[in-house]
């Protein structure tokens, strides 16, 4: 409880110095948000009164202050460009596009990353490992605005290589379950339910690959429909699917490698061995016995991700022309001089990630209890 | 010669890390498998220009990996089994990017900045290894070569200049923390974490606004964002070294801390720090080239590989080599500077040699 408590109080100057910093940095900014607000062409006078107006003309400490006073009470301000509404609005509007999309990219990339690193650390050294290392490593290498530009050229203006990739991936796949459960049923090694799974396993991925082979949907190349639109769930997860899949890419590699190499030392334990030596199949350890105990970085490192990109989707906002956090802050805040609007989002956008990344740290030592004493 | 430059084969074929097991094959037929695999990537680029460069790409991507594996066998039969060409060819590749990169001006290369001299170019050739423009050019007739060349300088000059000063200023801070611990500890610790929080990328873009896009003020912006996890990396090590007997030795016999700090703690703090410089730098070359993309840094007619990259976006459909050229090489770069960062990290820092 006092590492609770600790950790707690160690948030308050982090957060003080945060504030302090957004404060600062929007100090350093060349330009008169004045003329901003009026224009190049206003009498001087009225100048001098927006600045009165927006308290430009105050002490920076003074400032800082009572725009800190502000905030406390959920006040961020008015943007400065007009029409002028709360930051406040601005935000709540912008966050959930932003929080949707990091979401999204983190279970598409624990979905794969999961079997990925798990395999991988099964059969440490084989082709399979080495070949899933070589395709992570190339991944992290990727900066994000060009796997953005090539996703969007496979799958926006190339759309058929992605297709008939898929069709021939998920067949193939389908095939090689058929051969199996034949060479099975020839050897006789086959009972009646494992076969029945067989069949499930050929039937299902025989069938999701045609079915979404010809209701193969059209990837826009930008825009985004909102989860509230009329349009739905299905527009709004089309539109969200490309900028996901390209946060999901790092993620993947990042996910994959963590998970295979707590894996692997999970998998030297002695309850692995006394599990072997039982005789249960691999893929059960793997699954029933090795995963939760190698799970916990991986489960912290993902809530870490996830504070990380709400503030780090500014290019795939940008290249999808998504209207998240990182758009708000460039376009409306950086590019339009409104200085209010950058001070906010990036606020929240700090808060956030130094609250998950407490709580995170907290949950790790409540989730694993090997670690709960010799910490703090 | 010009096959050279992109003489590094796909990843996807590459294995990681030497497996330790020797090879079948021999010499004979790893340089067979060299010579089919240029013989492959000749011929698509040369005498195929005419196909579609949808089966050009995967043809070549092809032929590189035969060329890899090719080489693998050969040094792995040469030099030894443990041998790990991948870390060779990653080190091949970043010395040929910083040797063009320094000798630019010295190079034959066509004009690749100055829009207003290149009337008698063609516009948007694409890439054909035998012509003028290796690399094609782009819809002012500048040269893609040239531009990856004189990109790759500014490039290489911004993340090596940051991470310097961030070595410096950050590693130093971090030692004091470390070793003096307290009250010093405590602020710096806060302040780091308070830098942490920040989105890096936003925190660039806050401070590019406020900043000329220059080269030393790109060198400086980088250089404070690297700076905070310098300083938590410096701390780290020292902390292990603090403890050590030769640091109560030179206490004993009266050494001043400032003389502790230098002359037995920096020496031992630097190599670990040091091989964390190639991760960084790759992560700062990557920075950079987001700036870049956003329109935030160095802007055109100097070509940076972002830049190039985002000038190239506008109708990549039609004209993809403006966008793959330069990525591709940034790729490559980044790439190889992970793969040796991993290595130099393997090396030199005991925390991960333990491990």
């Amino acid at each position: 409880m006092r590492t609770v408590l600790l950790k707690l109080l160690r948030l308050i100057p982090v957060l003080l110095l945060v504030s302090f910093g957004t404060f600062l940095l929007l100090e350093l900014v060349p330009g008169d948000p004045a003329i901003a607000v009026l224009g190049p062409d206003a009498p001087t006078e009225e100048y001098e009164r927006v600045r009165e107006e927006l308290g430009l003309n105050d002490p920076l400490l003074q400032r800082y202050a009572s725009w800190l006073g502000d905030v406390v009470t959920g006040d961020l301000g008015n943007s400065i460009a007009r029409p002028a509404t709360t930051v406040a609005s601005l935000i709540m509007a912008r966050l959930p596009v932003t929080l949707e999309i990091a979401l999204i990219a983190i279970v598409m990339a624990l979905v794969i990353a999961i079997p990925l690193g798990m395999f991988s650390a099964y059969r440490a050294g084989s082709r399979f490992d080495r070949a899933a290392s070589g395709v992570t490593s190339a991944l992290i290498s990727i900066p994000p605005f060009v796997s953005a530009l090539l996703l969007i050229f496979l799958f926006v203006f190339n759309q058929d290589i992605p297709r008939y990739g898929w069709l021939i991936a998920t067949m193939a796949g389908a095939l090689w379950i058929a051969v199996h459960t034949a060479r099975l049923l020839a050897a006789k090694e086959l009972e009646g339910r494992e076969l029945l799974w067989q069949i499930l396993g050929f039937v299902v991925v025989a069938g999701v690959g045609l079915f979404v082979f010809f209701r193969w949907p059209d990837f826009p190349r930008q825009g985004f429909s909102r989860l509230t639109d009329d349009a739905g769930v299905f527009e709004n997860l089309r539109t969200a699917f490309l900028p996901a899949l390209t946060i999901a890419l790092t993620e993947i590699a990042v996910f994959a490698r963590l998970l295979r190499s707590d894996m692997m030392s999970t998998l030297q334990e002695d309850f692995i061995l006394s599990a072997r030596a039982k005789g249960m199949p691999g893929r059960r350890i793997l699954v029933r016995d090795a995963l939760r105990p190698s799970s916990f970085s991986l489960i912290t490192l993902a809530g870490v991700a996830l504070g990380r990109l709400i503030g780090g989707t500014v290019i795939v906002e940008t290249i999808f022309n998504l209207p998240g956090m990182g758009r708000l802050i460039v376009q409306d805040g950086v590019v339009a001089k409104d200085f209010t609007v950058v001070q906010g989002a990036v606020l929240v956008i700090a808060v956030i990630y130094v609250v998950l990344n407490s709580l995170v740290d907290l949950s790790y030592a409540a989730l694993d209890p090997r670690i709960r004493r010799g910490r703090g | 010669m010009a096959v050279v430059d992109v003489d590094l084969p796909e990843p996807v074929a590459e294995p990681s890390a030497a497996s330790g097991e020797p090879r079948a094959g021999g010499v004979g037929r790893g340089v067979a498998l060299m010579v089919v695999g240029i013989a492959v990537i000749w011929v698509t680029l040369d005498v195929l220009i005419d196909v579609s460069a949808l089966i050009r790409v995967p043809v070549v991507l092809a032929g590189f990996a035969v060329f890899y594996v090719g080489l693998d066998q050969l040094l792995k039969r040469l030099v030894g089994p443990r041998v790990e060409t991948d870390l060779w060819l990653s080190l091949f590749w970043v010395g040929l990017v910083v040797f063009l990169a320094i000798i630019a001006d010295l190079l034959p290369l066509r004009e690749a900045q100055d829009a207003s001299k290149t009337f008698t170019e063609p516009i948007l050739a694409r890439p054909d290894l035998f012509s003028a423009h290796p690399l094609g050019t782009d819809s002012f007739g500048l040269d893609l070569l040239g531009g990856v060349i004189y990109g790759a300088r500014l490039s290489l000059q911004i993340s090596f200049g940051a991470v310097t000063i961030g070595l410096l200023v950050g590693g130093l801070i971090g030692v004091c923390a470390g070793y003096f611990r307290g009250k010093l500890d405590g602020a710096v610790g806060i302040l780091t974490d308070s830098a942490l929080a920040f989105p890096p990328l936003i925190l660039l873009i806050a401070l590019m606004v406020a900043l000329e896009p220059t080269v030393p003020n790109l060198v400086v912006a980088l250089a404070l964002l690297g700076i905070p996890t310098y300083i938590r990396l410096g701390r780290a090590n020292t902390l292990a070294l603090a403890q050590r007997e030769f640091v109560t030795a030179a206490r004993s016999m009266g050494a001043k801390s400032g003389r502790i700090v230098l002359r037995e703690l920096v020496p031992n703090v630097a190599l670990p720090l040091l091989s964390y410089a190639f991760i960084i730098v790759a992560v700062l070359i990557v920075a950079e080239g987001s700036l870049s993309f956003l329109g935030l840094s160095i802007p055109r007619p100097k070509p940076t590989w972002g830049n190039m990259i985002n000038a190239g976006s506008e109708d990549f459909d039609k004209h993809p080599h403006l966008v793959f050229v330069p990525a591709g090489v940034m790729f490559l770069t980044v790439f190889a500077l992970n793969r040796i960062g991993d290595k130099a990290r393997k090396i030199w820092d005991p925390r991960e040699a333990k491990v």
